[in-house]
């Protein structure tokens, strides 16, 4: 019967995300066992319930089955539906959390999502939805995913603790996916960034700019840096402040980094001086990596490039992440695709660390939802 | 005379040599020839209307767009599996006659019964696979999908029958493979017109069929039982010439049409229980798509599966390799066909072997061999008690051994056997010695020491009686193997065996060594030793497999090889030891990372470790029975789950981690061991251990693993050591960001320096370098003036150039390089010169199409240059088993049947299922009835669709989409009409096409093919829907408002209704207001007028409807043989009544009943007096009486005559009858008269009319002359006047 095929099961709460995602993509159901089980609060978090819950918002026919305690979590996949969806996040998480896996999944509904998240935009553990805009949105378009309705905006910045952020993300259906071949990142022309705070002093803003001008003027002139101080409603709740910046090649290659000051309660408050001076060393940092892939995207391009159609894609990446080492490893429990490593030594041209030339053959898929008219 | 009979010289007034004579005659004339005639008479090719020209410029381009075919990605490999020809027809059609035709065709080989698929090489760069389709419609439909070719044969005499168009639209349906027509039994026509005619009629009706101008062949009579030699002939060679187009659902799936099938259960199991489900592996030739290992497959008419196992056996009738000759030899004109018993079949894991037996196949004693394989491949009881009642006989005139002859050994390979060479088509003997030799022996004893000791550690180690079991019967394969394989390398020519025992000893020294090490390591580890070893031993051995073909096939520079050999096998020992010291680095790495804990990579690679120790700690059972290199790459899934099951403990640092790796950003100078992450860089820069870290093991570093796990592994202690410290992992945070462990001092120059060129200030490479092109360029072209500045730019100042010149004279003298960088370098300038032409020139021509076209050829490009240089081992791991290998697939838990009742005569197919196409949902497809279909179909009945590789019952709703979006229910579907259905079924993709027929089983003499359509949406839920009218009676009646009662039962239900619109019967609407309290679902309404007590109220809602969650597959093929077109599923209600013969009980309203319709009386119409009065007289009721019966007294009486009374009468009436006469002809005279005399008097009027104007003139004229005299008098003055 083809019904309850060969479902997967894993332990543990980590790369929940991972393989929620995979399992929605490839219609395998998931069983995951024993999250947090030996914590002093057992179970799911409140961002990963709302995570869950997202997901049910936007597919249809999903089972979710949890467990009293929340240690177990079977999850059957249904189709992906879209439509217009709106979703308050957990201020545990930033946005960025959920978007991720947006991200993965938009372009294969049955309608195109247009999604308003609610929560909070910028925070120090995932990445902002700003360096998503930056990075994400021009990685999806080499795979053919554009269009006018193509958007990502932030309505309003949400620091921690408060959150109050919303941000509006639309992406269009597509049938099947153009292969990459991303071999060459090209070089650097240009610097370009965002320096923005909330409910302190605009001046904040300019501070963190200068210093991080200081830095980066080194490599090259061609830096802009915005400032964006938001006012009234659509600053948010919690005061903050915080810089990313993004380099973009001649090749059409964005690496990004992104710093954000400590929020009310945590730790020592941060000059803006130094946040900005750290954030640009990051910047430094990305580009040693190199890559023509932003180091938090790598996962999402391995992704597209295996749901590609049956055709050879390449992509040269930096050094793996462990989260994308993982995201290899799920991809072939689902997919049951390999990838063809090569580690492509730098040699002595001053071009920053080892890379690696990640190469795969695409299983052909196509958007089951998507409606035949 | 003969002159006379001569033809007259007539000269060619068209082709090519009347042409140059014209032009010649032009020459000579000296006129014409001046290029074309447009440029000689412009004027005639002047534009005469834009309107025209627009008009055909559109119509060109019209015809020139209607070619394109969307530039789809070439994805053909480049050993294309066989053709799939399938030839279908009625029966008694002459089917396998010319499969049979066909094959000694292209083979010269006869086959006599054909069951199942045939394979032969049809030429250089094509192979067919031949199968015979039967009018069975599991079959039919089965075949359509695979199809490359069908050959659809007609009996001429009879004409077409409804097979032949049922299979046409199956084709039609999924795909439209090339199809053929051949028209058979064309003489039985006696009459050459008739036969004429009845061909074009034919041919038409086929055209209109498939398309216009499609290929039908005729045969035009048998010859001794066959078709005739030159008819055959060129039917193969239109086969073999053919051109396909890709079709879709093929190209995107993989598929396997099998031409053999094993039962590989375990004997013990069938013999405690033959119903048990069994393991079967299935072969062929893999097409279409890419296959992977694990994936889900779907056998159409037994069910879904999950791949167990696949693996890529040597191609058992290989194309010929080398491509010089025009045609085939006999050797290389193959036939492969293992269902109809070509040949003694014999197989390995790792290779076929075909035994031709025909044309040149040795025809020596092949029975002693066969027995024992035979015996062996159907196995019926278990292996001990075969081995028992087996016997060999290794010469012909010894004494058969038995298996207490053989001390221990397991199994023996068959003395003798025919194998064919792949390569070279050859058929050679491959023979065996017997124990006389002394090496071999040696290597035995060894063997079986390892072995029994490998058995008592694991009697010792192991509870499970089964994988002992397995284990053991592993070995004892491996060890027939392996011998066999020495046996056959020792039997060989004399010369052969000179230099064998070197050969031979070089062998068993590796194998030593290995045993050697095993037995060692055997003291420190308990289970993995045995594995670890048998790997080794695996992979030796089966490199000398390779090795030891090489020497029988060339059997001349045996010397030569066996140096091959055993330069290769120092070779492979040194790349174990580099493979393993490789690893090494890699352990060191592993180690200083265990230092520091917090670092998240360290975690990454102990928990690679971890995996790999489990692998080897608990080796599948299966994993081992395959033996196979891959075997334990195939396993990661399971191994994966065992590796979170050991990781459950909760690692309470984790807190701290999270803690670190949060701030880590911020506080990213905190003191992080450096060397942790120059040991993951020195570790990354290995790219098989940057590939183990990820995927664990992959084939090419199994050795590597070996050499890991005796070290990695002292006992169970170390193991569950390790498995606690690396398990912090799981539960830790969910992030994507890759943070910084190590950051660099970015103020240090030479940091910086390191990314420098990663910028446009940096220095760009040789070939971008802005600089160094422009250079290039300027040598290039050299000087060239600048026009508007009167510059002069030279390439290279004069002298020096000259200089260099004569230097580079001398270089070349000097250094033979220099000269071909030079004669490169013109190269280059000559390419690039080109390319500019080519780009200037080219501009113009390219459209989007053509873009379009070459990227999907270049992308076409990269997919076959990528994996080229790899081994098939490693590239099947990236890109999976590509189409035109052939597969051995493993498949578990077949339903005994489908062993019992195998029938090669129907197809096996494995097709590929995509990504959750092995789901179920709701499918919604455009579905129209067949216009042959005799009945419609209806809502809920269940039908048999075949939609993508499956056949299944289901049961479907047909629905019709409103305007307004609203999918309405159908009870039936519409006569001619599209319509929406759906079912609760498999997911396919959208845009398939599908069939659905009402029944598989049987004969029916109509048309089979119920409806067709296609497949437009999936989805998890559906909304189709159902009129519903409720209804209600007003009881109470106000004005425009009514209280209504009889519509809902309940107030809550009004309250949903609210605002609802309803209507009475005729015609007057109105809407809920509110409930009433009583009674009960009575609300009141409002209307546009006043109800009446007799109205009906009602309102129109709509009732969602279900889909019966209803799929069965088709599984015809579990059915005995000889019923397998029998399978019936679940039955309408309209056959179930009819068997039950069961009444349909109708209701009694829904009866029709004579109509009695009563007679109207109409009353008379009465107007008032008063009204009467006022009417005007036209309209006013007419009183006259009708001449009613005139009373007695006034009636008179009738006049009766007297005879002379009627002579008077008569008489009179004579009289007055002249009379009038006379009159009337009086009258005409009169009349007469009196037109005459008007004439005259007209006349006279006239006359005098004219007169009376002469008259006038002369007066007039008179008057006028008095006037002008008088006129002159009066200027003359008074004086003339008075004279």
């Amino acid at each position: 019967m083809a019904t309850q095929a060969h479902s997967l099961s894993y332990a543990g709460c980590n790369f929940l995300r991972q393989r929620l995602v995979l399992s929605t993509l490839s219609g395998r159901p998931v069983k995951i066992r024993k999250i947090r089980a030996r914590d002093d609060n057992p179970g799911l978090r409140d961002f990963e319930a709302s995570f869950i819950r997202l997901l049910d918002k936007i597919t249809n026919g999903s089972r979710i089955e949890i467990n009293q305690t929340g240690t177990t979590l079977y999850y059957q996949p249904g189709l992906l539906y879209g439509g217009s969806v709106e979703h308050d996040c957990s201020i545990l998480r930033s946005i960025g959390y959920y978007l991720e896996s947006l991200l993965c999944l938009a372009p294969f509904m049955k309608h195109p999502l247009r999604i308003v998240l609610r929560g909070v935009t910028n925070d120090q553990v995932d990445p902002s939805v700003d360096v998503l805009k930056a990075t994400a949105l021009p990685l999806l378009k080499q795979f053919g995913i554009d269009g006018e309705s193509f958007e990502l905006k932030i309505v309003r910045r949400g620091m921690l603790p408060g959150g109050g952020g919303e941000v509006f993300f639309s992406c269009p259906v597509r049938k099947v996916l153009k292969p990459i071949q991303l071999t060459d990142p090209g070089k650097i022309k240009r610097i370009r960034g965002m320096a923005y705070s909330v409910r302190v002093s605009p001046q904040m803003a300019n501070r963190i700019v200068d210093s991080a001008r200081s830095i980066l003027n080194k490599f090259i002139p061609d830096i802009y840096i915005y400032t964006d101080h938001m006012k009234g409603v659509n600053s948010g709740r919690s005061p903050g402040f915080g810089l990313w910046l993004v380099a973009e090649t001649t090749n059409g290659t964005f690496l990004s980094a992104e710093l954000v000051s400590n929020h009310q309660g945590q730790g020592a408050a941060v000059l803006p001086e130094d946040l900005g001076r750290n954030c640009a060393k990051l910047l430094l940092e990305e580009i040693h990596r190199g890559g023509c892939v932003d180091s938090t995207n790598q996962s999402l391009a391995l992704l597209l490039m295996t749901l590609g159609q049956q055709d050879v894609s390449k992509v040269l990446l930096g050094p793996l992440s462990p989260y994308t080492i993982e995201f290899l490893r799920h991809l072939k429990s689902f997919f049951q695709i390999m990838f063809k490593i090569e580690t492509k030594p730098c040699g002595e041209e001053l071009k920053g660390g080892d890379k690696v030339l990640m190469t795969c053959v695409g299983i052909g898929f196509s958007n089951l939802s998507k409606t035949l008219k | 005379m003969e002159t006379k009979d001569q033809k007259k010289h007539r000269r060619k007034n068209s082709g090519p040599k009347a042409e140059k004579k014209k032009k010649r005659h032009l020459r000579d004339l000296q006129l014409g020839d001046e290029e074309d005639a447009r440029k000689r008479n412009p004027k005639a090719f002047a534009v005469q209307s834009a309107v025209r020209m627009a008009r055909s410029f559109h119509r060109t381009q019209d015809l020139k767009t209607k070619k394109h075919h969307i530039p789809v990605v070439d994805r053909t490999p480049l050993e294309p599996p066989p053709i799939v020809v399938v030839v279908m027809g009625p029966p008694k059609v002459g089917k396998s006659t010319l499969i049979q035709c066909l094959i000694r065709n292209f083979t010269r080989q006869k086959l006599t019964e054909i069951r199942g698929p045939v394979t032969i090489v049809s030429g250089k760069k094509r192979r067919l696979t031949i199968i015979e389709c039967g009018c069975d419609i599991n079959m039919m439909i089965d075949l359509a999908k695979v199809a490359d070719l069908v050959l659809m044969l007609i009996d001429a005499s009879f004409g077409f029958e409804m097979e032949t168009f049922e299979f046409l639209n199956i084709c039609q349906v999924h795909g439209f493979p090339k199809i053929m027509g051949v028209l058979t039994h064309l003489d039985s026509f006696k009459y050459n017109k008739q036969l004429k005619k009845t061909k074009k009629r034919l041919k038409h009706r086929f055209w209109t069929e498939v398309y216009p101008g499609a290929k039908l062949f005729y045969l035009s009579g048998m010859v001794h039982g066959e078709y005739q030699n030159q008819e055959i002939h060129n039917l193969g060679r239109f086969i073999t010439v053919m051109k396909f187009r890709p079709l879709t659902w093929q190209t995107s799936h993989p598929y396997i049409l099998a031409d053999r099938m094993e039962d590989l259960t375990n004997p013990e199991d069938i013999r405690t229980n033959i119903k048990c489900d069994r393991k079967v592996s299935v072969y062929g030739y893999l097409r279409g798509g890419h296959l992977k290992n694990k994936s889900q497959i779907h056998i159409p008419g037994v069910g879904d599966f999950a791949v167990s196992d696949v693996s890529f056996l040597p191609d058992p009738c290989a194309l010929p390799e080398q491509q010089k000759k025009r045609c085939l030899n006999e050797k290389e004109k193959l036939v492969y066909a293992p269902f109809s018993g070509v040949g003694g079949v014999l197989y390995d894991k790792d290779a076929v072997y075909v035994d031709l037996g025909g044309s040149h196949g040795f025809q020596e004693s092949v029975r002693p061999t066969h027995e024992l394989v035979q015996s062996l491949i159907s196995t019926h009881s278990t292996i001990d008690a075969k081995m028992a009642s087996s016997r060999v006989t290794l010469f012909s005139d010894s004494k058969p051994l038995v298996s207490e002859d053989i001390d221990n050994q397991g199994l023996w390979m068959p003395k003798e056997e025919k194998q064919v060479d792949l390569k070279t088509g050859r058929v050679r003997r491959k023979a065996i010695f017997g124990d006389e030799e002394d090496d071999s022996g040696d290597s035995d004893d060894e063997e079986d020491k390892e072995m029994s000791e490998g058995d008592r550690l694991e009697n010792s180690s192991s509870d499970d009686e089964t994988e002992e079991g397995e284990d053991a019967e592993m070995t004892g394969k491996q060890c027939m193997s392996g011998k066999g394989i020495k046996r056959q390398k020792l039997e060989m020519e004399e010369d052969v065996e000179v230099d064998l025992p070197a050969f031979a000893d070089s062998d068993d020294d590796l194998e030593r060594s290995s045993v050697e090490e095993a037995t060692e390591e055997a003291d420190e580890s308990i289970e993995e030793e045995d594995s670890t070893a048998e790997e080794e031993r695996d992979i030796l051995e089966s490199k000398v497999v390779r090795e030891g073909g090489k020497p029988g096939l060339l059997q001349t520079d045996d010397l030569s090889d066996s140096l091959n050999l055993e330069k290769s096998l120092t070779m492979k020992k040194a790349t174990l030891t580099t493979s393993d010291s490789g690893h090494c680095t890699a352990e060191e790495a592993f180690a200083s990372e265990d230092e520091s804990e917090e670092n998240s990579l360290s975690t990454e690679e102990e928990d690679s470790e971890n995996e790999e120790v489990i692998r080897k700690k608990f080796p599948n059972p299966s994993q081992v029975v395959s033996s196979q290199k891959l075997g334990s790459e195939n396993l990661i899934d399971e191994t994966s789950d065992i590796e979170d099951l050991l990781r459950e403990e909760e690692d309470y640092k984790e807190e701290n981690d999270y803690s670190t790796e949060t701030s880590g950003a911020l506080k990213w100078k905190e003191d992080l061991s450096r060397k942790a992450a120059e040991a993951f860089l020195r570790q990354q820069q290995t790219t098989p251990n940057l590939r183990k870290l990820i995927y664990g093991t992959v084939t090419e570093d199994n050795e590597e693993e070996d050499g890991d796990t005796k070290e990695e592994l002292g006992g169970l202690f170390r193991v569950s050591q390790s498995a606690s410290e690396c398990k912090h992992k799981a539960d830790s945070l969910d992030c994507s960001r890759f943070h910084v462990e190590v950051p660099h001092d970015w103020d240090l120059e030479e940091v910086m320096n390191s990314i420098r060129d990663c910028f446009v200030t940096g220095k760009w490479e040789e070939d971008k370098d802005a600089a160094k092109i422009l250079a290039e360029d300027e040598e290039l072209y050299g000087d060239f003036e600048d026009l508007e500045t009167g510059d002069v730019h030279k390439g290279k100042s004069g002298p020096d150039t000259q200089v260099e010149d004569v230097e580079e004279e001398v270089k070349e003298e000097i250094d033979p390089n220099a000269e071909e960088s030079a004669k490169k370098k013109h190269l280059d300038k000559k390419r690039k010169l080109k390319e500019m032409f080519d780009a200037e020139y080219d501009e113009g021509e390219n459209t989007y199409f053509d873009d379009l076209k070459g990227e999907m050829q270049k992308q076409a490009q990269l997919n076959r240059a990528e994996f080229e240089d790899q081994d098939d081992e490693a590239r099947v791991q990236y890109e999976g088993f590509r189409p035109g290998m052939y597969v051995r697939i493993e498949i578990e838990n077949v339903p005994c049947e489908f062993v019992l009742n195998f029938d090669p005569h129907y197809p096996i197919i494995l097709g590929g299922l995509g990504n959750s196409e092995g789901n179920v949902g709701y499918v919604q497809m455009r579905l129209k009835k067949h216009r042959w279909y005799k009945k419609i179909l209806k809502s809920r009945d269940p039908v048999i669709f075949s939609v993508g590789w499956r056949r299944f019952q289901t049961i479907p709703l047909y629905y019709i989409e409103d305007h307004n979006g609203r999918q309405r229910l159908l009870k039936y579907t519409p006569q001619h009409m599209h319509c929406g259905a759906t079912f609760w079924g498999p997911i396919t993709p959208q845009g398939t096409g599908f069939l659905a027929v009402q029944s598989v089983s049987g004969i029916m003499a109509d048309f089979r093919i119920a409806a067709t359509g296609v497949v437009l949406d999936l989805d998890k839920s559906i909304k189709i829907v159902k009129k519903l009218k409720l209804t209600g009676f007003p009881y109470k009646i106000f004005k425009n408002t009514s209280f209504i009662k009889g519509m809902f039962n309940s107030a809550l239900e009004v309250a949903k209704f609210e605002g609802a619109v309803i209507r009475t019967v005729s015609g007057i609407r109105g809407q809920i207001k509110k409930a009433l309290r009583a009674p009960e679902g009575a609300f009141r309404a409002t209307f546009e007028d006043k109800l009446l007590m007799s109205d009906i109220v009602f309102m129109r809602t709509w009732y969602p409807v279900s889909v019966p969650a209803f799929y069965n597959p088709v599984t015809s093929l579990l059915k005995p043989a000889g019923e397998k077109d029998t399978w019936s599923g679940m039955r309408t209600t309209g056959q179930l009544r009819l068997a039950h013969g069961i009444k349909l009980k109708a209701s009694k309203d829904s009866l029709y009943k004579p109509v009695v319709r009563q007679k109207k009386h109409f009353n008379s119409l009465h107007i008032p007096k008063a009204l009467q009065k006022a009417l005007p007289f036209k309209s006013k009721p007419k009183t006259q009486a009708k001449a009613g019966k005139i009373p007695k007294d006034r009636l008179r009486p009738a006049v009766v005559r007297e005879p002379h009374e009627r002579k008077i009468l008569a008489l009179l009436d004579a009289l007055s009858t002249v009379h009038s006469e006379k009159m009337k002809k009086a009258k005409e005279q009169r009349h007469l008269h009196n037109k005459e005399h008007f004439k005259v008097k007209q006349k006279e009027e006239e006359e005098k009319l004219k007169r009376q104007k002469d008259l006038r003139k002369k007066l007039y004229r008179i008057q006028g002359q008095k006037e002008r005299r008088n006129q002159k008098s009066s200027l003359k003055g008074p004086e003339e006047q008075l004279k």
